[in-house]
């Protein structure tokens, strides 16, 4: 019995594993890192002119981008990898003959290909669905003092929609860096690839615990990083606030309350 | 609400019908097999598994009285999957290592193949030493004798590492690698597929602490009597000849590898 | 050879991509209670007075929302054996549980969408108004009553959209469940071209397939949505 329970505890907690692989996990981090901050810039930049197209009026832009940004929101992610790497492999000759081989051999760039198509349309319509968020009052009062489309664009449009796209976007890259995992699917040793290295080698389940707790680390201080910068950026919101709100965290319970003239007392 | 019940209720059937307490005595023997290795074992487009091993476990399980399963399981976590219960033998291509015997029971030795280089049919070079590898892409599956050998005598190239049997040579075959590693009857099965793709380098000989004895079946190490049962239907088949109807069926050489 | 005879010709795929679409479609399915059982327990809990069951499902939630959703399934489905193994162990060679890969497939699923949906659950469960409870209590439910005649119901109407949203995410996380040998969609085209060497055809097929399955829930749960905001403005 006490020889099981101590299998149990065995399983879970392997300390000279992480000595003798620990710098493993760390090369695989690298990797991911990378992956992670190439796809998600690179998707960035394409997200605006996909989020464009797809709320332009002209169909012909805009059904290409809805289709764009169904298929890939529509699909798995490893699926869409599979058709970047393995189907590169198929049209090889053709990509030789346009001198693109090079690019999809490695399954670095395979990798990055394929990540910075897909969040591209998760984030074109994290972005859409922010530039349609802002309150249409914002853009009547900005004509109406005849500001140029482009004026509008810059100082009113896109700096209060990517103010609300923060939070989303945020997660848009926590997603991203969970989503890396795939890569060591096909073969890239990033966190993911070099913690099934050390299992096939070692049989050693607390591995997985150790990449799952490095992960854990980059999500959590990735979320409240974020969480500061949104604070930072929404400074201004906060004095444009009901004063009822900055009195209510002043004063004490209850009186806060019957400071609000807009909350019925029941 | 009643489509929640229902489901559950599925739910609930599909899982206590695939949960059974395994008795001592051995009726049915599941095998698990990383069906991405033909024509030793692949799958069929029907779904079945198939191939010379399947054959061959069959003919034994006829010999040993018992009905036999088969279950796809990959490469990388095979011997936990078995150490775990979820089959009951590996009979996989699996080469007889010391380092797997501290941690399964293995059969005899059923048969012995060598490991091969392969390169594109273009690459006319017979060179296989660290120096002219050293900036070339070589890959293999991951968890095998081949990347132990690989990690073990060239350290320091990059190796690619694929979790199945035939994507090293799928990826030769499309020019991802310049080099790939794998059993020379596998690729001599995979170039008759493809003419014309690569051609077989170099025979890398079988040194015992890498490659071990041969291949065998390997079992949980407390199941000795699922073992000695296997040793003894090997030994039949090879007495009449059940063995080597098959070898011939599928391949025209000995491969049990020189006595 | 050409791809009309690899896929549906004597020796064609096409059966096997269907049977992994059943797989695919079987395991989301069978998911959804479990899963989203699971996440309504774990909510409620999350509501519960006691501050140690509440850290600990807020831990459950961060950690399985914070890492991998393949590193998720992998300490599961590995985990599971591993545990299996131990209790054998335990309780003696004659209780060795068999478990296939479709069971396990589905538990390691169920405990990721669990922790996706408890967030979901607990924004809805904040957004019923509590007078509405309230007012239950004071006609003399019982609470259970209160939860399933009373609660639950209108749960739905705030959860759906984003329950909507774990259900794409669910349908996309069984083919991860493809590398772990369980024969879903996507397994069934990786077999299918790795042996004919035809991968954009046989992916192109997965892609298309999913594809119809995400239109599908996306115009399904549009209908549902309507259906349930029927009496509200």
């Amino acid at each position: 019995m006490l020889d099981a329970l101590e299998g149990i505890a065995g399983f879970v907690f392997n300390l000279d594993l992480l000595s003798t692989y620990g710098w493993r996990l760390l090369q695989g981090l690298r990797i991911t890192a990378e992956v992670v901050l190439i796809s998600c810039s690179l998707g960035f930049l394409l997200s605006y002119p996909l989020a464009r197209g797809r709320m332009s009026r002209n169909p012909l832009i805009s059904a290409p981008a809805l289709a764009y940004v169904t298929f890939f929101r529509g699909t798995p992610l490893l699926c869409q990898l599979y058709l970047v790497y393995y189907g590169a492999g198929e049209i090889r000759p053709f990509l030789a003959s346009v001198d693109l081989w090079w690019f999809f051999r490695d399954a670095f760039y395979c990798c990055i290909f394929a990540f910075t198509l897909n969040t591209a349309a998760y984030q074109a319509e994290i972005v859409r669905g922010a530039v349609q968020s802002v309150p249409k009052g914002q853009l009547e009062a900005a004509r109406a003092l005849g500001l140029s489309p482009y004026a509008i664009a810059r100082h009113v449009l896109w700096p209060q929609a990517l103010l609300i796209a923060l939070r989303p976007l945020g997660n848009e890259l926590i997603g991203i860096i969970k989503a890396s995992a795939l890569a060591a699917i096909v073969t890239l040793l990033d966190l993911m690839g070099e913690t099934r290295f050390v299992f096939a080698r070692t049989f050693d389940f607390s591995i997985y615990l150790y990449s799952a707790l490095i992960y854990l680390s980059i999500t959590q201080a990735i979320s409240r990083l974020w969480n500061w910068i949104e604070a930072l950026l929404s400074r201004h919101l906060l004095a444009g606030r009901p004063a009822t709100m900055v009195l209510g965290a002043a004063t004490r319970k209850g009186q806060g309350a019957a400071l609000d003239p807009l909350r019925a007392e029941p | 609400m009643n489509v929640a019940k229902v489901l559950s209720l599925i739910g609930l059937a599909t899982c206590l019908a695939s949960m059974s307490a395994e008795a001592k005595e051995w009726k049915t023997v599941r095998f698990g097999m990383d069906a991405t290795y033909p024509p030793f074992e692949n799958v069929d487009p029907k779904g079945q598994i198939v191939g010379f091993e399947v054959d061959y476990a069959n003919a034994l399980c006829a010999k040993m009285h018992v009905t036999c399963t088969f279950q796809n399981q990959d490469w990388d976590g095979i011997i936990p999957a078995l150490l775990s219960g979820k089959f009951d033998v590996i009979f996989s291509s699996m080469n007889m290592t010391p380092a797997r015997a501290k941690k399964v029971l293995f059969s005899d030795m059923y048969y012995a193949t060598a490991p091969v280089w392969v390169a594109q049919d273009s690459n006319k070079s017979n060179d296989t030493s660290f120096a002219a590898l050293k900036d070339k892409a070589i890959g293999t599956q991951s968890s095998t004798v081949f990347a132990n050998y690989l990690d073990k005598n060239y350290k320091g190239i990059e190796i690619k590492l694929y979790p199945g049997g035939d994507e090293p040579l799928l990826d030769l075959a499309n020019g991802r690698l310049d080099y790939a590693v794998s059993d020379i009857l596998v690729t001599q099965g995979f170039i008759a597929k493809n003419p014309g793709c690569c051609r077989i380098v170099a025979e890398i000989p079988r040194t015992a602490d890498i490659f071990g004895p041969g291949v065998g079946a390997a079992f949980r190490p407390e199941d000795t009597d699922l073992a000695a049962l296997f040793n003894k239907a090997i030994a039949e088949a090879d007495a009449d000849g059940t063995f080597k109807t098959l070898e011939a069926k599928y391949f025209k050489i000995d491969i049990r590898g020189k006595k | 050879m050409g791809w009309f005879s690899l896929l549906f010709g004597p020796d064609g795929w096409a059966p096997l991509l269907l049977r992994g679409t059943v797989i695919t479609i079987l395991l989301s399915v069978v998911t959804v209670p479990f899963g989203f059982g699971a996440g309504l327990v774990l909510a409620l809990l999350k509501l519960s007075p006691s501050r140690p069951v509440r850290v600990a499902c807020d831990a459950y939630t961060t950690f399985f929302r914070g890492i991998p959703d393949l590193l998720s399934l992998f300490i599961v489905y590995f985990g599971l054996q591993s545990l299996l193994n131990v209790l054998a162990r335990l309780l003696g060679d004659a209780w060795r549980i068999e478990m296939n890969a479709f069971v396990a497939g589905v538990i390691a699923l169920s405990v990721v969408v669990a922790a996706y949906s408890s967030e979901v659950w607990v924004a809805s469960l904040k957004a019923v108004p509590p007078g509405q409870a309230e007012a239950a209590r004071s006609l003399g439910l019982h609470p259970k009553q209160v939860f399933l005649l009373v609660i639950l119901p209108q749960l739905g109407r705030v959860a759906l959209p984003g329950m909507g949203n774990i259900w794409t995410i669910l349908v996309k996380d069984t083919s991860l469940i493809s590398t772990l040998a369980v024969s879903d969609l996507l397994r069934a085209a990786s077999e299918a071209s790795r042996a004919t060497t035809r991968p954009l055809l046989f992916y192109g097929a997965a892609a298309g397939i999913y594809l119809i399955f995400s239109i599908v829930s996306g115009v399904g749960q549009a209908y549902l949505e309507r259906r349930a905001n029927q009496g509200y403005a």
